[in-house]
């Protein structure tokens, strides 16, 4: 059972810790990418997404924790990895006075690769110009540059940092779709990202990282289960928490009469329970994922912010 | 995967500053020879000038000094200016007058010299009639050549900016090693720094190049150019002799090797700067450091050269093991100093490589 499960895993972290100095970057963290899966990695910024993703790629030494990709060490076989890997990095340079084409095709020699359909067809979708000197970009058509030079070789295992950042809307919907397509394809994705709707839309599982430690993996899907409905009701007689542990309540809050309750289904099952009471104060509110989202990031904040 | 396509790259990118470089070598190393026959004539010209003034030494001390000189055509009256050394510029008057001649005490045992001049008339300068010293004249510049400070360009050698070896010497190599090792100092440090300061690191990272590749084929890059600009300033000092038909005393293959003696003394460069590049990852902090070890380098030969008790100084000094005046004035190509600094540099490269490894790259 548990080596069927692990030849799924493409990419395996396990007790990753990276210091910088006295400050954490990324502490005790593990998670595992499943083949053919696109995995999200949501985080404020600073939550230590790119030390993770740089731990991976070993630009960065880990302090401790074991990463495998591909069933390889992260740190000893780095450049095998690299050959099934592709990455764009959250932020990057170009060879400056070289045209975008050459440039890219120069990324190819490099990665043994031949050919160059990949490449120009993805130019094309993402409407960049390949004769254009990188020096003269502006910072969306270098983010193209960025994204096309990660998926142009057709690895296996393409990580990506923030890749939607500085492209316009319409360019956004046009990579979405290419990263879709590469789930058809079998392709494994890891994509970091600050922004909830964009996981929500292309991730198959979310990764939530904050202060350097992983809060939640979840299948999106089941996270949006989670959300649903808050009722919050004031009862004007005694009512015991037992009477509303129904199908479709995940959680229940109690303060004296007033009661919180989240419901994914059965809303008629619980109206009714409800029904039973004398009823002093209702509010029915829809609790979104971006809400769900929130409760991670702003999980021990709020001492913070009284010391502030 | 293609091997030598960073190295390609980086000699692409680079190709407008470096054949700019390569012009001011050409230009420079061309036109050194072609100076040759005016500074001799002239420098020869003044050093016969002393032949204009005789002057006669007592046989014992205490006696007579007599210093005659030819007279000048529309000269009203004559001076004659006394110092201790050549250059005259603690000079003091000895004489004013309209004599040709002048007799006086020796008391005194260093060596003098004796400027005489001729006044043509109130409102113009004096006219140097010429110089006679008390011991035998020398080339102003062979003295100079006899202070420590000097006697590093030539391996502490007699030359004579009279012969065209001398005056190359002296006047082509001594700049040559500040203008190439600085240039390829700059380059090297800044091939790699400029990765890490531009964050082009991590693309080339996610491609299957490991570290040690990287680096090998930038050091390749670097190593080329530096063989590059040798090239062209071989060729153009070359040229230049041969327009001054002086290829029988400076001959074109002494040219080549006391010049392709300085490829490994490059390359040493080259990873010093490398070095420095990977383990500090700026290109400033890579360049100061990097600048800071050619100077030193020639500081430690240069003292090196001032005493026995401190030549200890010379031998860890790169400037020891490219002794271009051994080719051109002894004949002699010492291919073991040549093997030496390749090995130096190829130690030093492996150590930045092992240092590469261990760094972070700086998100």
């Amino acid at each position: 059972m548990d080596d069927a499960m692990d030849q799924e895993k493409v990419m395996k972290i396990k007790n990753l810790t990276k210091m910088y100095g006295n400050h954490v970057g990324v502490k005790d963290l593990n998670l595992a990418v499943y083949k053919g899966e696109i995995m999200g990695f949501l985080g404020p910024n600073g939550a230590g997404k790119t030390t993770t993703i740089r731990s991976c790629l070993a630009l960065i030494a880990k302090t401790a924790g074991e990463i495998t990709i591909f069933g390889l060490d992260s740190h000893r076989d780095a450049v095998a990895i690299r050959k099934q890997t592709g990455y764009l990095p959250g932020d990057f340079g170009l060879i400056p006075s070289v045209k975008v084409g050459s440039y890219l095709k120069y990324l190819l020699s490099l990665s043994s690769c031949d050919s160059t359909k990949k490449m120009v067809s993805l130019a094309e979708r993402l409407k960049l110009d390949l004769d254009r000197k990188t020096n003269e970009l502006s910072k969306g058509n270098k983010q193209k540059v960025g994204i096309i030079q990660a998926l142009m070789t057709d690895q296996d295992l393409i990580i990506m940092d923030e890749p939607t950042s500085s492209l316009d809307p319409l360019m956004q919907q046009e990579f979405y779709r290419i990263i879709r397509e590469e789930k058809k394809r079998e392709k494994t994705v890891f994509m970091a990202s600050h922004i909830l709707a964009e996981v929500e839309k292309v991730c198959d599982r979310v990764a939530i990282i904050r202060e350097g430690q992983l809060k939640v993996v979840e299948e999106i899907q089941v996270l949006q289960e989670k959300t649903g409905k808050v009722l919050e009701v004031e009862f004007g007689d005694p009512v015991t928490i037992d009477e509303f542990k129904l199908k479709g309540v995940s959680e229940i809050q109690q303060d004296n009469g007033r009661f919180i309750l989240t419901i994914h289904e059965n809303l008629d099952g619980v109206i009714e329970a409800v029904s039973n009471h004398r009823i002093l104060n209702m509010n029915l509110k829809t609790y979104s994922l971006e809400q769900l989202f929130l409760k991670y990031y702003a999980e021990e904040e709020d001492p913070e912010k009284g010391d502030a | 995967m293609m091997v030598g396509r960073i190295a390609y790259m980086e000699l692409r990118t680079g190709l407008k500053g470096l054949l700019i470089f390569g012009l001011l070598v050409i230009i420079v190393s061309a036109s050194m020879p072609l100076i040759f026959p005016t500074y001799r004539d002239s420098l020869t010209e003044e050093l016969e000038g002393a032949n204009k003034v005789n002057l006669e030494l007592p046989n014992e001390q205490g006696g007579m000094i007599t210093l005659s000189w030819e007279p000048m055509e529309g000269a009203t009256s004559y001076m004659v200016l006394e110092d201790n050394r050549s250059s005259m510029v603690m000079a003091k008057l000895k004489y004013m007058g309209e004599e040709t001649s002048i007799t006086f005490e020796k008391d005194f045992e260093e060596k003098r010299y004796y400027a005489v001049m001729a006044i043509l008339d109130e409102t113009s300068n004096p006219v140097l009639i010429g110089i006679a010293a008390t011991e035998k004249g020398e080339d102003p510049f062979q003295e100079l050549m006899k202070n420590p400070a000097y006697a590093g360009f030539t391996g502490g050698r007699n030359i004579s900016m009279l012969e065209v070896k001398g005056f190359i010497t002296l006047e082509f190599f001594s700049w040559w090693w500040m203008l190439a090792g600085l240039f390829i100092a700059y380059l090297s440090v800044s091939v790699i720094a400029s990765d890490f300061e531009n964050k082009r690191m991590d693309v080339m990272f996610s491609t299957p190049i490991s570290r040690r590749r990287y680096l090998l084929e930038k050091f390749s890059a670097m190593s080329a150019i530096a063989l590059f600009i040798i090239l062209i300033a071989i060729a153009g000092l070359a040229g230049g002799l041969a327009n001054i038909n002086a290829l029988d005393d400076f001959s074109a293959e002494a040219v080549f090797l006391s010049l392709i003696g300085c490829l490994p003394f490059l390359m040493v460069i080259v990873a010093v700067g490398m070095l420095t590049a990977v383990f500090f990852q700026k290109v400033r902090v890579g360049m100061g450091i990097t600048f800071a070890f050619v100077f030193a380098e020639f500081f430690l030969y240069t003292f090196g050269s001032f005493s026995k008790s401190l030549e200890w100084m010379k031998t860890i000094s790169i400037f020891n093991y490219w002794d271009y005046s051994s080719v051109i004035i002894d004949d002699l190509f010492k291919a073991v100093d040549f093997i030496l600094l390749t090995i130096l540099a190829i130690v030093l490269l492996i150590i930045g490589i092992w240092v590469f490894k261990k760094k972070d790259i700086p998100a």
